[in-house]
């Protein structure tokens, strides 16, 4: 465990890297991860699935199918790739503040 | 990163995630003794733990059996040498030559470095049974596997992935952690995708009292494994079942089988029972998930603490009953693609499914091509267990545990034009292949069973 600054307000995060607390989240740990995930600047096309992930977590407490991400979003499974390296589950949700998924994915 | 004295290791559950599945971590300078408290009891328990420490004369007929050892050469990682990773702790206090001789016959006296060797090789075995389908003296060494991390889970060390999965159980059923309203808006989208691609109307109920059925998914299916879920769904509807899916046990994987066969697989198992019977459902089908079906056909009797009046049954032994009868209308032409079939381990060398998967496949496809060896023979996909870690040095071990089964799948030719087929029908075959088939460049998209019989099925 360790805890992160970010505009004045500790965040807690576990080993890997993911937030412990998603409603600690804010823009600031968006932009952190991003620079640990290796992406250079988060553009309009990052943020609106930031965003997207951000509303499906509060309304359902879960992140959604990725099918369903990749539907609702417009982009599909390559371009999200190339947007976050480390894929939908270990980067999108990552930067959008989520839990580390756990079971078999 | 998780490496102990030159061993990977898996990251472990912090002791707070310990006691959230009710587990109590023993400090680290009383595991020792009682590691062999608890070696003690289970010893006096399980015959099979008995046999296996007793009767290997080191033929070294495993090792060019298993996956793991193959795909890492360490020869700690030979079945008959992880074995002994125990053997050398009961040799030295459970029998008398141990006791008199110590290291002339091979005892070792037990120390944390001993303990943090089991955490390193009993997770990187990912029993599969392989070794034990050769032995010829009959000794199942994942039952040694089974009890190393059970000995592990009482002295408090357990991956973080295992523990995190079984909070999530804990906690609302299944273990990606979703809860009604998301496991519902889920399947309200996988109808819509039906229609869509199907034209076909199927519609998922949950919780509905009276199913005639009801259907155990894997819950990695509700976010990674769309066509598993349709397929479920759409051949339900297909056959007009009166049936439903149960928010309160959405899970058909049990890790209480992998990490924890007392506590934990006891209470998963408790936990469906009590679904089934509170939606008076007749009977349970189970979804694509291969240790969980062995956890849930081989182990709910005798875990249930009641008769068990549900009859138990997988979703391929209900159509592969079905094709037999002709009452299912499929055109394999549907599935023009080559496929080659990926045995899940539990399936083929557990519970008997060799059969029945390929009665679908042969009726669903029409290039349908056997890797070698395959059915009861086949090897790991190198995920087993649910050993689906993925911090660097583990995710590199990952794919070197993958190695046997990428060679088998490029020697089938599936993939040579890049449109294969790897047909992988269990939630952690599919969780290991899906990046494993890319780090191998193998040309395949993976699915399971039940989805390419779904795209098979013609509508009236």
């Amino acid at each position: 465990m360790a805890f992160m600054e970010f505009g004045g307000k500790q965040v807690e995060l576990d080993e890997d890297g993911f937030i412990v607390n998603p409603e600690e989240w804010n823009d600031d740990v968006a932009i952190y991860f991003a620079e640990s995930e290796g992406i250079k600047e988060l553009t309009d096309d990052h943020w609106k699935v930031i965003r997207y992930l951000r509303d499906y977590y509060k309304q359902f407490q879960v992140a959604p199918m990725v099918r369903k991400m990749c539907k609702q979003t417009g982009y599909s499974l390559k371009q999200i790739y190339e947007l976050f390296p480390s894929g939908p589950a270990k980067g999108a949700c990552k930067l959008a503040g989520l839990p580390k998924p756990t079971g078999c994915v | 990163m998780p490496e102990y004295k030159g061993m990977v290791q898996p990251v472990r559950a912090t002791p707070d995630e310990m006691r959230k599945i009710f587990a109590e971590p023993v400090p680290d300078e009383q595991k020792p003794e009682k590691a062999i408290e608890y070696l003690d009891e289970i010893r006096k328990k399980f015959r099979s733990f008995v046999v296996a420490m007793e009767s290997c004369v080191k033929c070294g007929q495993c090792a060019e059996n298993c996956h793991t050892y193959l795909g890492t050469r360490d020869p700690n990682n030979i079945p008959a040498n992880r074995a002994e990773l125990i053997r050398k702790i009961y040799r030295r206090y459970f029998t008398l030559e141990g006791r008199w001789f110590g290291k002339l016959v091979g005892a070792e006296d037990i120390s944390l470095d001993v303990i943090e060797q089991w955490y390193s090789y009993f997770y990187q075995c990912s029993q599969c049974r392989r070794c034990a389908h050769v032995c010829p003296f009959g000794i199942d060494t994942c039952e040694v596997t089974f009890i190393g991390r059970q000995l592990l889970h009482w002295l408090g060390i357990t991956p973080k992935l295992h523990a995190a999965v079984g909070g999530a159980m804990e906690k609302v059923g299944n273990h990606t952690g979703l809860p009604k309203p998301g496991i519902v808006d889920t399947l309200e989208f996988m109808s819509e995708e039906i229609m869509d691609e199907f034209g076909v109307e199927v519609e998922f109920p949950v919780d509905k009292p009276d199913s005639d059925i009801i259907y155990i998914p894997s819950s990695a299916d509700f976010l990674l494994n769309p066509y598993t879920l349709m397929g479920a769904g759409m051949f339900f509807t297909y056959i007009g079942a009166n049936w439903c899916i149960p928010s309160n046990v959405t899970e058909a994987g049990n890790f209480g089988l992998l990490f924890d066969q007392y506590y934990t697989q006891r209470g998963n198992v408790n936990r469906l029972l009590n679904a089934a019977h509170e939606l008076n459902a007749k009977k349970i089908v189970w979804g694509e998930c291969g240790h969980g079906w062995r956890a849930a056909k081989m182990y709910v009797p005798s875990l249930a603490d009641r008769p068990v009046r549900w009859p138990l049954t997988h979703v391929h032994d209900e159509a592969a009953e079905l094709i037999r009868r002709g009452e299912l209308k499929l055109n394999p032409e549907n599935n023009p693609e080559p496929v080659t079939l990926h045995d899940p381990c539990n399936y083929v060398r557990a519970c008997g499914l060799n059969d029945n998967m390929r009665t679908i496949m042969n009726a669903v496809t029409v290039d349908f091509r056997e890797m070698n060896p395959h059915g009861v023979d086949n090897f790991c996909c190198g995920g087993g267990s649910g050993i689906l870690f993925d911090d660097p040095e583990m995710y590199q071990r990952r794919i070197q545990l993958s190695q046997k089964k990428a060679d088998q799948v490029r020697a089938t030719g599936v993939g040579k034009d890049g449109n294969g087929i790897l047909c992988a029908p269990c939630s952690i075959c599919k969780a290991q292949l899906y990046p494993m088939v890319e780090e191998h460049e193998l040309g395949v998209h993976v699915h399971g069973l039940i989805d390419l019989l779904a795209k098979a099925l013609v509508w009236k």
